[in-house]
This record gives structure tokens, C-alpha cells and sequence, in this order.
């Protein structure tokens, strides 16, 4: 009797192996698509640099803060400027839990 | 004596028949006590499946309907040593971290006063290899697919395929016809909001490359930007992309020595004093590499590395508008 009784713990036991997993893979999505590789999309993907770029005078990165009318773009570009007398936009202006 | 006989068999009977249920409850109890125990050896034993296919945390929780389409919304770093990563950042902006085991590596979430503003991604390196840790910048969208269509019809490379990131979204990693590399991301939980960044989030990205024509026209094709022409130095151009009547991104010329530095994103996170903060940087290891200087609004700006190299940007953003200085 005990030992049909094993059996059926063992069985259970193996099932539970078996399907727990699977059950888990359900659950988080199916992982990343495991491929051996990088799977999520990040990686090493940039060129090696070498010297950072000086930076000369008139070099300039950052937003307009408070706009200004846009003149219209000078020249031919291969994009659509936005539109003369358009206000430059800035970046958000508004702190989190106040908008 | 029959009577006697009869009722040591009637005692005979019941003491089996209570036998029989002691047996029987025994039997059931033991059988109980095995198979939750088998059930709880195999829920023991499952846990390292479990735990290592947590997915990464979504981008926005709880989840909203907001979409930003052109927005910058989330920044990660591949890294070959995330510790050293943590000790640098950590000490840098305060970032506090959340690291998760998947089963493709090690994940850190960096978070800043409990809202994200970065993920780490362990990759190593060989010796033999020359990999640049590099920020990644995810460009909002709502159809990855459509995007990398889009893409590679303008000249742009696909470096990672359209994929599911469970409970993140669907992303790619796409370098533009210059080879600046970035990626999209259609998040499962839309965008986070258009607010002000905080001091240690990210504020403000440059694309620095070779030709911002050309590719304003990329990422206007991809992203819809209305594209600005903003005053700029000598034989520099400087465009501003903008969405929604807000401004996402600028795109420069490489500098004068652009052979040396290949075209690239860069981002900016919002500081109170952009020297002082490039001065702890070196303090915990990392290198400056361009020195603050006072950008168009009046706040200086500095180009900075981490101790792996990874380059990243320092930019103040005062709450009260100054005027802007003299270039």
C-alpha cells in the first residue's frame, strides 16, 4: 500500500517538475525570444571613439527656453522646415504631479 | 455462552472495523502530507525558472493611454560592469537600483525619487575586444514594424529585429544613414508623461553626426518632427527636432575632428550646476569630455564619460528663466 502511495507522490512530484516551468514561461510572456544571443535590444553596438569631438565656439546643444519665431529654413534641405513665423518650441515646462 | 460468544465476535468486528478507519485515516493523512510535499519539492525546484524569466519592468505603472510618438522616453546602458555602473551613478545622482535576474543576463533598474530613468544591461567584454559602452536612446512610436520599414526604405541599417519585450512592448535597434544608433519603443503601457525633468533625469538628447540634413529628413520621415533651423557656428548646423508642440531632440554637426568620433546620441541629464557635477564625476572615476560651457539658454552645459566610457551629457535647466548669454 505505502509504496503505491510513493508512486503516486513521485508521479505527482515529476508532473509538478514538468509542468511548473512551462507554467512560468505562461506567466512572464514567454521570456525574451532566448536565442543565445543579446535579447533584449541592447548591446554593444557603437563604434569605438576615439578623441571626443572640441566642441569650438558657437557650438550649441540645447533648447530654446522661452521660443521665438521660427525665419523659415534657409535653402534647399532634404527635410520640410517648419513653418515661417512658427513658435520654437521648448521642452516641457510643467513639474511632475502639477500638469 | 453463544451470547458470549457472540458478543466477543460483535467486539472482534467493531475493534476491525476501527481498525480499518485508523488505517484509512492514516493512509489519507499520509497521503496528504506526501503530496503536498511532493507538490511544495516541486515548486522549490521551479523557483530559479521562475525568478529567472521576470521581464523587465514597463516603461510607465500604472499603465496610461498617453502615446508621445518622436519622445525620448527611456535611456539603457550596456554595461560589463554593472557594480561599478551602480557605484558610479548612485554617487553621481543619487540613483537608488532595482536588479533583476532574466534568464538573458543581469537587469538593473535605475530609479530616481521611485520613478525609473534607466536601465543597466550586462553584456561582457573580451580582452581582445574593443566594444564602447554606449547609452541607447528609445525613440517613442506606436508601430515598431512600420518604423523599421520606414527605416531601411531612408537609408538606415537594422541592428536588432522588431521584438516583444514582455510587459515592456515591442522594440528595435536601427542605425540612421550616418550609422548614429538608436532604437523604438512601442510600450505596452503607453508613455510616460511630457513633464519637467527633475535634477538627475534625463532632460535633452543631440544627435551628433555628420550630416543633420540628411538625417532630419530620415527621422522626419520615421517620427514626423517638424524640423527647426537654429542659429549656429562656423561651418556647424544645429536643428531642433520637435512633436506635439514640444521640443524632442537637437541634431548638430560633428565637430571639426568629427574622423575621431563617429556620429552618435547623445543625452543630457538635468543638473543644478553643471561644473560641480563634472568635478564629482572625475572624482568617482569617470572623465570630462567637454568642458562645461554656457549653451544657448543661458545654462552650461558639459559632455561627460562613466567609468566604462560610456559618454552622457550634463545640463542645467534653472526653474526661472535667465536670458541668454553671449555666445
Amino acid at each position: 500500500m505505502i509504496t503505491i502511495f510513493w508512486r503516486k507522490s513521485l508521479a505527482i512530484a515529476v508532473l509538478g517538475l514538468l509542468v511548473l516551468p512551462l507554467t512560468a514561461c505562461v506567466v512572464a510572456g514567454g521570456g525574451y525570444g532566448y536565442d543565445g544571443n543579446a535579447s533584449v535590444g541592447v548591446d554593444y553596438y557603437e563604434p569605438v571613439g576615439g578623441v571626443y569631438g572640441v566642441w569650438g565656439p558657437g557650438y550649441q546643444v540645447g533648447p530654446y527656453r522661452d521660443g521665438g519665431h521660427f525665419h523659415g529654413g534657409n535653402g534647399v534641405h532634404p527635410y520640410r522646415s517648419a513653418a515661417p513665423g512658427r513658435s520654437v518650441p521648448s521642452i516641457p515646462s510643467h513639474s511632475r504631479g502639477r500638469h | 455462552m453463544h451470547s458470549l460468544r457472540n458478543s466477543n465476535l460483535a467486539d472482534s468486528n467493531s475493534e476491525k472495523r476501527n481498525n480499518r478507519r485508523w488505517v484509512n485515516r492514516y493512509q489519507t493523512g499520509n497521503f496528504l502530507k506526501r503530496n503536498i510535499l511532493a507538490a511544495l519539492l516541486s515548486a522549490v525546484a521551479c523557483m530559479p525558472a521562475i525568478s529567472a524569466e521576470l521581464p523587465v519592468p514597463a516603461l510607465v505603472v500604472p499603465a496610461v493611454q498617453e502615446h508621445h510618438v518622436g519622445k525620448i522616453v527611456f535611456v539603457e546602458l550596456v554595461t560589463p560592469d554593472i557594480a561599478a555602473a551602480k557605484q558610479f551613478y548612485g554617487g553621481l545622482f543619487n540613483w537608488t537600483f532595482h536588479d533583476i535576474d532574466t534568464k538573458m543576463g543581469k537587469y538593473t533598474e535605475a530609479l530616481m525619487n521611485g520613478q525609473a530613468v534607466a536601465g543597466f544591461i550586462h553584456r561582457p567584454v573580451a580582452a581582445n575586444q574593443h566594444k564602447q559602452p554606449a547609452w541607447l536612446s528609445f525613440i517613442a512610436v506606436r508601430d515598431v514594424d512600420a518604423v523599421k520599414k520606414a527605416a531601411v526604405e531612408h537609408g538606415g541599417k537594422v541592428l536588432y529585429e522588431p521584438h516583444d519585450i514582455p510587459d515592456r512592448g515591442r522594440e528595435a535597434v536601427f542605425a540612421d544613414p550616418q550609422g548614429a544608433v538608436f532604437a523604438v519603443l512601442a510600450s505596452t503601457n503607453g508613455d510616460p508623461a511630457d513633464v519637467l525633468a527633475a535634477n538627475g533625469e534625463w532632460i535633452w538628447s543631440s544627435l551628433i553626426t555628420v550630416d543633420p540634413d540628411t538625417d532630419a529628413a530620415f527621422y522626419q520621415d520615421l517620427f514626423d518632427y517638424e524640423v527647426f533651423e537654429l542659429p549656429a557656428g562656423p561651418k556647424t548646423q544645429h536643428l531642433m527636432f520637435a512633436s506635439e508642440n514640444f521640443a524632442r531632440a537637437s541634431a548638430n554637426s560633428l565637430p571639426s575632428d568629427k574622423a575621431i568620433t563617429p556620429p552618435h546620441w547623445l543625452n543630457y541629464v538635468r543638473v543644478d550646476d553643471t561644473a560641480k557635477m563634472a568635478a564629482k564625476v572625475i572624482a568617482l572615476g569617470g572623465h570630462v569630455l567637454v568642458e562645461p560651457r554656457i549653451d544657448r539658454h543661458g545654462g552650461k552645459v558639459a559632455v561627460v564619460a562613466d567609468t566604462s566610457g560610456a559618454p552622457f551629457g550634463l545640463i542645467e535647466w534653472p526653474d526661472t528663466e535667465i536670458k541668454e548669454i553671449s555666445k
